[in-house]
């Protein structure tokens, strides 16, 4: 009795989850929208969104002229971070160019520096365009990088240097390049899914209802719960295809590799979805109109997982309030468990607490969409 | 077998309002079983909202509804294994063939596959739509989607058959073929309520209520209906329009 009911709700299930795929079939839009959007998107955002910081444009005004002030020029342009803009007599004529956006910093190296330099009194200016803040403080570190490497050599090849009295050995862990691509390219892959899973479900359901479909179903024997499950299951499916394919993506185009537990991944991603995809769901449950449905979908998908998941701004330097909030979103987590999976090797015992978060907000999305989910049209 | 037990639907004092509206005014009804009845009114009446609290879609206000003797918005379900629906609206899945939509419907109902082979069959066969199984109900005419819709509602063998205004943007062809299948349906022991607001089709019942304002106003046998009002049954509109001289008179 108990196996043939499972029996017939599992035949329900597959019905409706087939009748979707058939849907699917008949609108390959939904298709192309769902594997190829994430990946196109992620490899234009993967080379847009870039921290890399080289070929910035200097303004020179070398008022010197001598073997000192140009082999400090030399030593910024050396290494193709910095490139010569602009060699202006003054530093007036320098900062007009800043203010036009041509350069973002302008060196002006005073008349009588080399002479300073043997000295050991030499003094540099550097000129800031300080309205990209981050350009800018990247700009002075390396500036004073430069500036420390090249002095021994400016003050002479046999000039003894005092030992430092602390010595500090800088390695970076996990991303030794410290390349953008390494840190954009995992919260990257949880943004679109995020985007694409919310909005393929809040799309599929509010059809339903608009279209006057739910009625027909509503007629019929099938459970809120075998609906549910029936019109999750291709869109899971779909959606860890997506995963696979920018994973793939990732690896390929930017070199991102996979170092820790791929079962971990792959769980992390299937709790991520079902989460996205019923929070898709209670948002359709409660529009029931697909033009709202999207937008809020887009909004409630879209916002939170950039600004409030850890994928550009650490979430340490968020608000007090703001943080709060961040532990409410579930990219949060799962740009977590994805940068410790690539990047860190990290597996379960690392990143239980991540999953435990994960599959907490798929089950409360869940519970409160079929909550809201009546068998009924009032 | 008694009185109630042959009462295959029944609506007790129902009330129903959607915000403001009263859509349903204390409205009982009992239709029996092997019967066809036809509830009539005008657009806005009420009809549609009294077979879906019927079909269990929605729940009444006050008063109560039976299907087979049990309640067709429970949980569990027993009433909308014994029951068809035809709603009003083109609810079918336009962009699925005649074929896609049966053999949905089917699963969900849960019939083997022998049983659902039968069956198609047999309803392409009464519906004859079985030259264009492969063609998308979208791009059915009006008479074939309701028939590919009724097709839908007989799948399980329903003893119930619910049907809001199955008739309406049908042409007249159409109209006949479909009652010419209801009335086989009937033959076959299957209990009809029809809601129509065509007043000639209300003679094709063997019971008619006439649903107006959210108030059932009169209901009987047609031709009994006309003869109290002194008009011929073919000529129901008329029935119909003395009832409401009458009532709105007496309300004056």
């Amino acid at each position: 009795m108990v196996a043939s009911t499972f029996g017939r709700s599992g035949g329900r299930i597959l019905a409706i989850a087939g009748k979707e795929v058939l849907h699917i079939r008949r609108d390959p839009r939904t298709l192309y929208l769902a594997l190829a959007m994430p990946v196109v998107m992620l490899v234009l955002f993967g080379f847009g969104i870039s921290f890399d910081v080289d070929h910035l444009e200097l303004a020179v005004v070398d008022q010197d002229g001598t073997w000192a002030s140009r082999e400090l020029v030399r030593q910024f342009t050396a290494s193709k971070e910095f490139v010569v803009s602009t060699e202006s007599p003054s530093p007036e004529q320098a900062l007009r160019d800043a203010r036009r956006g041509h350069v973002v910093a302008v060196l002006v190296l005073p008349k009588g520096f080399a002479r300073a330099v043997s000295s050991g009194g030499a003094q540099v200016q550097l000129l800031v365009d300080g309205a990209d803040g981050n350009t800018a403080t990247q700009v002075l570190a390396k500036a004073q990088a430069l500036i420390q490497v090249a002095s021994p050599r400016l003050a002479g090849e046999g000039a003894p240097l005092p030992a430092p009295p602390v010595e500090v050995r800088i390695r970076t862990l996990f991303n030794p390049g410290g390349r953008s691509a390494l840190f954009v390219v995992p919260g990257l892959a949880a943004y679109l899914l995020a985007i694409v899973a919310v909005l393929m479900t809040a799309l599929t359901v509010a059809r339903e209802w608009e279209r006057g479909s739910m009625e027909q179903l509503f007629a019929t024997p099938v459970g809120r719960m075998e609906i549910v499950v029936g019109k999750l299951l291709p869109y899971l499916c779909i959606g860890l295809a997506q995963v696979l394919l920018v994973l793939t993506a990732g690896a390929w185009v930017f070199s991102v590799p996979i170092r820790g537990s791929l079962p971990v991944l792959g769980l992390g991603a299937l709790l991520f979805l079902i989460g996205m995809l019923g929070q898709g769901l209670l948002i359709s449950v409660v529009t029931r109109n697909q033009v709202v449905a999207t937008q809020v979908a887009t909004l409630t998908s879209m916002l939170p997982s950039m600004l409030l998941s850890g994928f550009i701004f650490p979430i340490s330097n968020l608000p007090a309030p703001l943080r709060l909030l961040s532990t409410l979103i579930p990219a949060r987590y799962f740009v977590s468990v994805l940068r410790g999976v690539l990047l860190r090797g990290n597996g379960l015992e690392v990143l239980w607490p991540q999953l435990g978060a994960l599959a907490l907000f798929a089950l409360l999305i869940l519970a409160a969409a079929m909550a809201r989910f009546q068998r009924r049209l009032d | 077998m008694s009185a109630a037990e042959t009462r295959d639907l029944e609506l007790r004092d129902v009330r129903r309002s959607f915000g403001a509206t009263q859509a349903l005014r204390g409205v009982s009804l009992a239709v029996r079983q092997g019967e066809v009845y036809g509830l009539v009114g005008p657009d806005g009446a009420g009809k549609t909202t009294a077979m879906r609290i019927l079909s269990g879609l929605l729940r009444p206000h006050e008063g109560s509804a039976t299907v087979l003797g049990v309640d067709p918005a429970h949980p569990r379900g027993e009433a909308r294994e014994r029951l068809g629906l035809v709603p009003q609206r083109n609810t079918l899945y336009g962009d699925l063939s005649v074929d896609e939509n049966l053999h949905f419907f089917a699963s969900l109902f849960g019939l083997s596959r022998p049983d659902f082979e039968a069956r198609r069959e047999r309803l392409l066969h009464i519906t004859r739509l079985g030259r264009f199984t492969e063609r998308r109900a979208d791009a059915l005419s009006g008479g074939m989607y309701k028939k590919l819709a009724l097709a839908c509602a007989l799948l399980h063998r329903p003893r119930v058959l619910l049907l809001d205004e199955p008739t309406n943007g049908v042409d007249p062809v159409s109209r006949r073929e479909l009652w010419e299948l209801l009335y086989g349906l009937v033959h076959e022991g299957m209990t009809l309520l029809v809601s129509t607001p065509y007043m000639d089709e209300a003679a094709r019942c063997h019971r008619v209520g006439l649903l107006y304002e959210g108030q059932l106003i009169a209901e009987g046998e047609p031709r009994a209906l006309a003869r109290a009002h002194g008009v011929s049954p073919s000529d129901f509109e008329s029935v119909f329009l003395a009832i409401i001289a009458r009532r709105d008179g007496r309300a004056a």
